[in-house]
């Protein structure tokens, strides 16, 4: 049982010119042992040329289609590259290497298929503020009364997922704000979701795709899309072991 | 009922609406597929026109008393009906590009991994 497993890094980048040298660096330097790819989701500034110019891992949309679209397309190639474990991570600094293994340990006990980072567990590191965690908060308890199920950090980018859902999320995955709807896709998947604590840094550079107007339309859309996806798999079948 | 002349610039209208979009479908400008609705649409307005005691008929069976009132909910309800269609063929279609897109990027790839050996 102990055969290495093909274990890939999915890295979704829109206009991260000015992190994506770093975020990519960092993990080539800190966990070698994984492969990464970069999905450049049709950016209007140099990510594309970056990429180019250092030689890293890279996938190249030609049309700008969401986070959704990029990280889908990541878990494409995973599939159709027989990856075990897709691990996927924001191209913008956010998401810390050095919490990589954590992240992978439920998955490789096989205790759970859908691994969350949380930065609400342990509640260190960045917090995000407060109106937004009020708004995480509001998900996660529209979450946590479809399905049953307790998520804190339903908003996190970084998540890591079996074989089961590389193919699942590579045939459907949920667009435009995707996080809490992959969720509530994973449990109705009859999916076991876990959280793990890690810590998160504040953005280094570039801008976070969820300005202040879009969130009035984002808490509308996403709250719309959980129900809608909780209504379209029914009454949920059985117990998976 | 309708006046002769009323009837007949109508009859007019109904021609020229059926000309214009035969011309789109041989310019190849619409598809036959996404016409049919419209098509359709033709068809009735034309049988309305030939047959208007038809229109009171439907009319008077929803319950609705003034003729024009009715014509207008018919021609709403119809306008929102290809409306939708329309937003489901675009949204079938944004499916597709994004598969597309998907497929080359991971095609482009692969061509640049297998330059590279």
């Amino acid at each position: 049982m102990e055969e290495k497993k093909k274990i890939l890094i999915i890295i979704p980048a829109y206009n991260e010119s000015d992190n994506i040298v770093h975020v990519v660096k960092d993990m080539i330097e800190q966990a070698p042992q994984y492969d990464y790819l970069v999905v450049n989701d049709g950016s209007t500034d140099r990510t594309l040329a970056i990429c180019e110019q250092e030689g890293f891992q890279y996938l190249d949309l030609s049309i700008n289609m969401g986070i959704g679209g990029a990280v889908q397309a990541g878990y494409i190639y995973a599939y159709k590259n027989k990856y075990d474990i897709a691990v996927q991570m924001d191209g913008d600094g956010q998401h810390d290497v050095t919490y990589l293994e954590k992240l992978l340990e439920p998955i490789m006990t096989d205790e759970a298929d859908v691994v969350i980072g949380s930065r609400f567990l342990e509640r260190e590191g960045f917090q995000t503020s407060a109106s937004r965690r009020a708004g995480i908060n509001i998900l996660s308890g529209l979450i946590r009364l479809t399905t049953g199920k307790r998520i804190k950090d339903v908003t996190s980018g970084y998540r890591a997922v079996n074989r089961m859902f590389i193919e699942i999320y590579s045939k459907d995955y949920p667009m435009d704000y995707p996080e809490p709807e992959a969720i509530v896709s994973a449990i109705m998947h009859l999916g076991r979701v876990q959280e793990v604590p890690v810590q998160m840094r504040a953005r280094e550079g570039g801008v976070s795709s969820i300005t202040f107007k879009k969130s009035i339309y984002y808490m509308f859309k996403v709250t719309l899309a959980i129900l809608l996806c909780r209504l379209s798999y029914g009454v949920r079948r059985g117990k998976r072991v | 009922m309708i006046p002769g002349h009323l009837r007949v610039t109508l009859i007019l209208v109904v021609i020229s609406y059926f000309i214009v979009i035969l011309y789109f479908l041989k310019q190849k400008a619409l598809n036959l597929k996404y016409t049919l609705l419209w098509l359709v649409a033709g068809a009735v307005m034309g049988i309305l026109v030939v047959v208007p005691e038809l229109l009171t008929r439907i009319i008077r069976l929803f319950g609705i008393q003034d003729n024009m009132n009715g014509l207008f909910l018919f021609c709403i309800g119809f306008i929102i009906l290809i409306l939708l269609s329309l937003t489901s063929i675009v949204s079938r279609l944004n499916r597709k590009v994004r598969t597309l897109t998907q497929e080359l990027a991971i095609l482009d790839k692969r061509v640049r991994d297998l330059e590279k050996k």
